[in-house]
């Protein structure tokens, strides 16, 4: 990916200094007993000849050239993982953003950069290029067309920049980019619960590959405009659509960059947990006649990384209930401990596809043993991931949202939005 | 070499020399350039005594301008020498002279005087300069001076001594060798009467020249052969190693040389020392803890994170210092620095002994030894250690820290899998230093290997490279008897005397986990232990 | 945007995540105490799986564990042992090794003798249970079966030879083949990713197909620990039916499968079971008071407020972070314990390592009284709501005298008891 005359410029960092200065006392690399807990659970573990302890360990003997050069930063996925195994909660990707901060623009994985660049031109913040006037005429669109075709939603409203509605959602790009269909079933299940809610046409985007350039003042700046927007419409609380990272890089870059947010952060999946609980979302597992097993997908940037067992909890409520108790099968392991799929961190988007597919091989492994013939998760990167996994080793499962199943349960969900499904469930709930 | 005498076995060699630190190697590759053939034995194995316990300083002479101008210049001369003809062993990092409040302001206005006098470039630079070089230096630093300090690989200089000597064919090396007496016959050391210490196995060395250069216990070889001219005082040196490298430059408190005072990088770790203390026996030197408390608390003072720093080991060695009278009388002395002693005056014609000096004059005490032999065995080939580069190879290039570490990560290569993680060397270095180091002759354990490598050298200090290196030496079928584990406990038994006065902080879990390992996991604790029934268990 | 405060009230608060925690919120759990587990995972990731009792006293390997407990008792009046009975000791250790083989990884019964247990470096073990998928190993030196040992390249630390020569003169019979582990060729080889292929069904056969190719006869074959990280009973028994011989599994250096094993079936099973469990945090605060202690704990996005009506600290040593060395001493880190332990570093540890007496410091940590209450230096309970167990006792070797799980359980056993009485008395 880079010639070797680009490597040599590369400027050198200080590793053993920046580890001194980014983690704490107790847990920064001073305090490595070298016991490898953290490579063996690391599925980037051998790209390049690298892993997290041998990271420690070239830090510590000054091998500072090569960390700073080495191509491997882009195959860890920051999931941190490796902290969480690691009795002195050493967390190594604290230093793998460094590092990535460290490589010139024209270097960085050009998936990723340009994913970045893209969000830096326009308001939306969107990656796939979705302009602000184009989301508002897109989400519009949209709707009317719902409003056309199913007589139970003639009347559904699809705000946006509604000031002062009690929840404001972010939505992945790859929606109104390539997929508006899956635009509807969320915003049926928020008419369903009667929900005060609304779009922003700026900042709308969740996604942040500037996050994943290891560029802070870039993921500031991704995040600022998101904040404003948000500020700016007076909402009580912004809900993060099914989607890992771009939950993780609200929260992490207010209290990083010490930016102002008059809102709180919550996470679509508690909400799915908290409407089924008060009855507002009356789901349950009718549908699966056929009782088809599904397992679930922590993304590692909502789970381990962000709200942890509360959320894992929800996550699994909600799947149990939608799928069945006896149908769902836990990926083992799950929750805090699962594996990053290989996705995240912007890997899925840097070009390496023979290491992120290697990497994924365990995760690919988790879910064969589950023998589930659907995967549940609340991330569109996890969710490519995973279904490109399955594609390359042969597997025999697919990939579905939330709101797909929720609404499948609910009866609302559209002719048209099951692309996720295969033919074992495209039918249900159209025979009448 | 032949084995005759009955069930002795017997070696006969031109010289047998004593001593397998860097002036007895230095002796032998200076003989092995001149066509000399020698024997070159050590009781345990190279660099065991001072030359394998010492901060690796190549002095510019800096620190001694003030006491000893002469000693200074020799080191000045030497350290350039050693610069040109064996850089992989050197790292010419530099040096600084700091005084820090509380120091003889009137010592430090004199040093760059001293210096002249010694012909030692010297460059003042202000504190704020010097803590912009050097950022953990103390507020409190007064005066800096700029010196050419350098620092030295002793353990790669030794292995590339021998392994000169071994390529020219004119030396082998016998470790594990020591030496109980001499047959002394007409004013001559006919041979020396040794023990394999591994096997018991007495064996005979026959030599034409006998040179003794074994540092600290070079007065308990001379009284084997009944010489009472030489009278050595033992000073203790203790270091303490740190997990990491502390500064760039060797970092020298202007004073007198005392506890605590100079830090000196010792490639991807740094050296804090030294102490000195006077002891009875060179075979007890272990560092101790009051010691290390004192080099800390002092070190400290001139550079404050010390006190936070992770230190993973403490080792020491014995600085054989000459007493003046038995020096003064032989009348041959070479500088103030070492002596070589000819014996002649005891009735003998074929002994020599080496003694005092520094690492950084190895070179010089082994050019005026191998005058010596050489002009007693009328050989008239000149010294060439001066001119000709100090060759290397692959086998003895595994001690350089951070060697390895890029090495395999240039490589990549998994399948030569890496035993030890802290200092990432791999199966292949191990697999080097068995076939080819100085001294793969004879059976490699552990600890050979160990002191060949930096294996053992890292955070965990051998907590788990002990384990994987064992696995792989069975694998090779080096080990091929339950021995290996023994091997194993005395390598890390070893080990926990230089880790035992630094356990605190951050080193105590990695101590901790390393007994579990060598106890629970391992059963070193009780090899051999019987358990009532059945075979070995632990 | 605030950080959220989460609080949680609870009887028991059981602070670590090692061998005693665990054994602590099984036995509080058995007694119907509303139990919340917190604290980061230490040193129960080194673990070899095998769970001692007594194996060693004075240097001397036993055989019969429980008459060494009476021994002990005797010449270590201090010891935690001492605070209970055989009978007490026998019922954790058997309520502990049901609880978890019920959870999903089948233990031994606890018997009267010690099990020779097999080591990688072909040394045995004297331990009191063992995990099923290695029992086999037991039962094969025992009868000194016809045994082959696979190992892999790649794997480090793990020699099938070292496993060989050093039992050769107790079990000839006795060989060795190095097979490349199918999938994984030219790579380093970690156990646990090993263990995780093997648990995906695609993953057994094409080594079990290997295995069976060089079986020549053998009765038995011996494996590092990599079958199966969540079933390893069911990896094991797939494998040995696969392959047609018994199979056991061999401890290896860390990262090692044992003990991350026992971590995620512990973090899995326990809080179905009804606990409070927040894992992989540290406790970074604990204010005790008359009426109980509150702990503090930071997540990434939330804080944690632990109430508890009662706390029981199995904190661990060093490793796990219970204990902290300076150069001037030890301190208990949570609450600042007074800590039991010799004067000076000079007798921290003997001048021989591994002198078969152990280490003063080895012996260093809380003081308690019979109901396991850590006391303060007046010898007087700190609080009659906190209690202690495992590892940060005092007065225990717990390497040495190859007695880690059954202080871990006995003593956790002990402490909630004295704790379930305390709340009980005093609801």
């Amino acid at each position: 990916m880079m010639s070797g005359q680009d490597i040599d410029q590369m400027e050198v960092m200080n590793f053993q200094k920046l580890a001194h200065e980014l983690l704490p006392g107790g847990a920064s690399f001073e305090s490595c007993i070298a016991c490898g807990l953290c490579a063996s659970g690391c599925p980037a573990s051998g790209f390049y000849g690298m892993d997290p302890r041998r990271f420690i360990r070239m830090a510590m003997l000054g091998l500072n050239e090569e960390l700073s050069r080495t191509p491997w930063v882009w195959t860890c996925t920051q999931c941190k993982r490796c902290q969480y195994v690691c009795p002195m909660s050493i967390d190594v990707s604290v230093l793998v953003a460094a590092a990535r901060s460290n490589w010139p623009k024209a270097k960085v994985p050009k998936g990723i950069m340009r994913s970045c660049d893209a969000q830096l031109r326009d308001v939306s913040t969107s990656a796939m290029g979705v302009r602000s006037e184009d989301f508002v005429e897109i989400v519009e669109e949209t709707a009317e067309e719902l409003r056309g075709s199913d007589r139970r939603f003639a009347d559904i409203k699809v705000p946006v920049d509604k000031k002062g509605a009690e929840f404001i959602i972010n939505q992945n790009s790859r929606e109104p980019a390539a997929e508006p269909e899956e635009l509807a079933p969320l915003w049926k299940i928020f008419d369903y619960v009667g929900a005060d809610w609304t779009y922003a046409s700026k900042g709308w985007a969740a996604e942040n590959f500037c996050m994943f350039t290891g560029d802070d003042e870039l993921w500031k700046q991704m995040v600022k405009t998101r904040v404003d927007a948000i500020n700016e419409l007076g909402c009580k609380t912004w809900i993060n659509t099914e989607c890992g990272h771009s939950f993780y890089t609200i929260w992490k870059g207010v209290e990083r960059f010490g930016l102002k947010a008059d809102f709180e952060a919550g996470s679509l999946v508690s909400y799915y947990a908290k409407w089924i609980r008060e009855g507002k979302l009356p789901v349950n597992s009718d549908w699966n006649r056929d009782n088809l097993k599904f397992t679930l997908q922590d993304p590692c940037q909502l789970v381990r990384k962000s709200i942890g067992d509360p959320v894992a909890d929800d996550l699994r409520f909600v799947a149990r209930t939608l799928v069945g108790e006896d149908n769902f099968i836990d990926m083992q392991p799950g929750g805090n401990a699962n594996y990053c799929c290989g996705g995240g961190g912007g890997f899925l988007q840097a070009g390496m596809s023979e290491q992120r597919r290697a990497y994924g091989r365990r995760k690919f492994d988790q879910i064969a043993t589950t023998k589930a013939d659907y995967v549940l998760t609340p991330c569109h990167n996890c969710h490519s991931q995973m279904e490109d996994l399955g594609e390359f080793y042969g597997g025999q499962y697919r990939v579905v949202h939330f709101w797909t199943l929720i609404c499948l349960s609910l009866g609302i969900l559209g002719p048209d939005e099951r692309k996720y499904l295969g033919p074992d469930l495209a039918g249900i709930g159209l025979e009448t | 070499m032949s084995g005759h005498q009955g069930a002795k076995r017997h070696y006969e060699t031109e010289v047998l020399i004593i001593g397998g630190g860097v002036t007895g190697t230095g002796i032998m590759r200076d003989l092995a350039l001149r066509g000399i053939h020698s024997l070159l034995i050590d009781r345990q194995d190279l660099n065991a005594g001072a030359s394998g316990g010492n901060h690796g300083l190549l002095h510019s002479g800096g620190r001694y301008v003030a006491a000893d101008a002469e000693t200074a210049a020799e080191c000045r001369a030497e350290s350039e020498l050693l610069k040109r003809l064996a850089p992989e062993c050197i790292d010419p990092c530099g040096g600084l002279f700091v005084a820090v409040e509380g120091d003889d302001p009137e010592f430090a206005a004199r040093f760059p005087d001293h210096c002249a006098v010694a012909g030692i470039p010297c460059e003042e630079i202000s504190p704020t300069e010097a803590r912009k070089m050097e950022p953990a230096l103390s507020e409190k630093v007064y005066a800096a001076y700029q010196v050419p300090d350098a620092t030295v690989d002793p353990f790669r200089l030794t292995l590339q001594n021998v392994n000169h000597a071994r390529r020219l064919g004119f030396g082998d090396f016998l470790p594990h060798m020591g030496v109980e007496g001499f047959d002394i016959e007409g004013g001559e050391l006919k041979a020396a009467r040794c023990r394999d210490l591994r096997s018991g196995e007495e064996v005979l060395i026959s030599a034409r020249q006998i040179v003794n250069a074994g540092g600290a216990w070079a007065m308990n070889i001379a009284r084997l052969a009944g010489c009472a001219d030489v009278n050595l005082i033992y000073s203790k040196g203790t270091l303490i190693v740190s997990n990491t490298r502390l500064s760039q430059r060797v970092v020298n408190r202007l004073r007198l040389p005392g506890d605590g005072d100079i830090l000196v990088p010792g490639g991807t770790v740094s050296l804090l020392g030294t102490s000195s203390v006077t002891i009875e026996d060179p075979d007890d030197a272990r560092p101790t803890i009051a010691e290390v408390d004192k080099i800390l608390a002092e070190g400290a003072v001139m550079m404050p994170p010390l006190a936070d720093t992770r230190f993973i080991r403490a080792f020491s060695g014995v600085r054989p210092l000459l007493m003046a009278s038995g020096a003064a009388e032989d009348g041959r002395k070479a500088s103030r620095g070492f002596s070589l002693i000819t014996h002649e005056d005891q009735n003998l014609s074929n002994f020599v002994t080496i003694a005092g000096g520094k690492l950084t004059t190895f070179r010089l005490m082994a050019e005026k030894t191998g005058d010596l032999v050489a002009q007693r065995l009328g050989n008239s080939a000149p010294c060439a250690t001066h001119t000709v580069p100090l060759p290397t190879e692959n086998a003895v290039g595994w001690t350089e820290p951070g060697f390895a570490a890029r090495d395999w990560y240039q490589r990549a290569d998994a399948s030569d899998m890496i035993l030890c993680e802290c200092e990432m060397t791999p199966q292949s270095a191990v697999d080097a230093i068995v076939s080819d180091a100085p001294g793969s002759e004879h059976h490699m354990s552990l600890q050979a290997i160990a002191l060949r490598s930096r294996v053992g050298k890292g955070a965990c200090q051998g907590a788990f490279c002990a384990m994987r290196v064992t696995s792989h030496l069975y694998d090779r079928g080096i080990y091929d008897s339950p021995e290996g584990l023994e091997l194993m406990r005395d390598f890390v038994t070893e080990r926990f005397k230089g880790v035992r006065p630094v356990l605190w902080g951050r080193q105590l879990p990695q101590m901790e986990l390393a007994e579990t390992l060598h106890c629970g996991l391992t059963g070193l604790d009780l090899l051999g232990a019987k358990k009532p029934g059945s075979g070995r268990a632990s | 945007m605030k950080r959220e405060l989460r609080r949680v009230e609870t009887g028991l608060a059981i602070i670590g995540a090692g061998l005693a925690g665990f054994a602590a919120s099984i036995f509080a759990l058995r007694r119907g105490l509303d139990t919340a587990q917190l604290g980061h995972t230490g040193a129960i990731a080194y673990t070899t799986g095998y769970f001692d009792l007594l194996g060693v006293m004075d240097g001397r390997v036993l055989d019969e564990p429980w008459a060494g407990l009476d021994a002990l008792r005797e010449a270590e009046p201090a010891h935690p042992f001492a605070r209970l009975g055989n009978d007490e000791i026998r019922e954790a250790f058997e309520i502990f090794t049901d609880a978890i083989s019920d959870m999903g990884i089948a233990y031994s019964k606890p018997g009267d003798h010690n099990l020779s247990a097999l080591l990688p470096s072909g040394v045995a073990k004297p331990t009191l249970s063992v995990p099923a998928t290695m029992l086999p190993g037991v039962e094969a030196f025992r009868t000194g079966a016809k045994t082959l040992i696979v190992d892999f390249p790649g794997l480090q630390g793990f020699s099938a030879t070292e496993f060989k020569v050093n039992f050769a003169a107790s079990w000839p019979a006795l060989s060795v083949c190095r097979i490349e582990f199918p999938g994984f060729e030219g790579q380093q080889l970690y156990p646990e990713v090993l263990a995780r292929s093997l648990e995906a069904p695609h993953g057994r056969e094409p080594l079990a197909e290997k295995i069976r190719a060089v079986l020549d006869g053998a009765e038995y074959v011996g494996l590092p620990a990599v079958l199966g990280m969540h079933a390893p009973d069911e990896v094991h028994a797939d494998m040995e039916r696969r392959i047609g011989a018994r199979l056991f599994e061999i401890p290896t250096i860390p990262p090692a499968v044992p003990g991350i094993r026992l971590r995620e079936m512990f973090e899995r099973e326990l809080p179905r079971r009804g606990l409070v469990l927040v894992p992989q945090l540290k406790v970074s605060r604990s204010e005790l008071g008359a009426d109980g202690a509150v702990h503090h704990l930071q997540g990434p996005l939330e804080d944690l407020e632990i109430s508890a009506r009662a706390t029981l600290l199995a904190t661990g040593r060093f490793l796990s972070g219970g204990l902290y060395a300076d150069q001037a001493g030890l301190r208990e880190t949570l609450l600042g314990l007074p800590v039991v332990q010799p004067s000076g570093r000079d007798n921290w540890y003997r001048r021989d390592y591994l002198d078969p007496r152990g280490h003063q410091l080895n012996r260093a940590g809380l003081e308690t009284d019979a109901q396991f209450r850590p006391l303060d230096a007046a010898g007087a309970p700190v609080n009659p709501r906190l209690f202690a167990a495992g590892a940060v006792l005092a007065h225990q070797d717990w390497v040495r005298q190859r007695c880690g799980a059954g202080l871990a359980i006995a003593a956790a056993y002990g402490a909630v008891k004295a704790a379930a009485e305390m709340l009980n008395g005093s609801a």
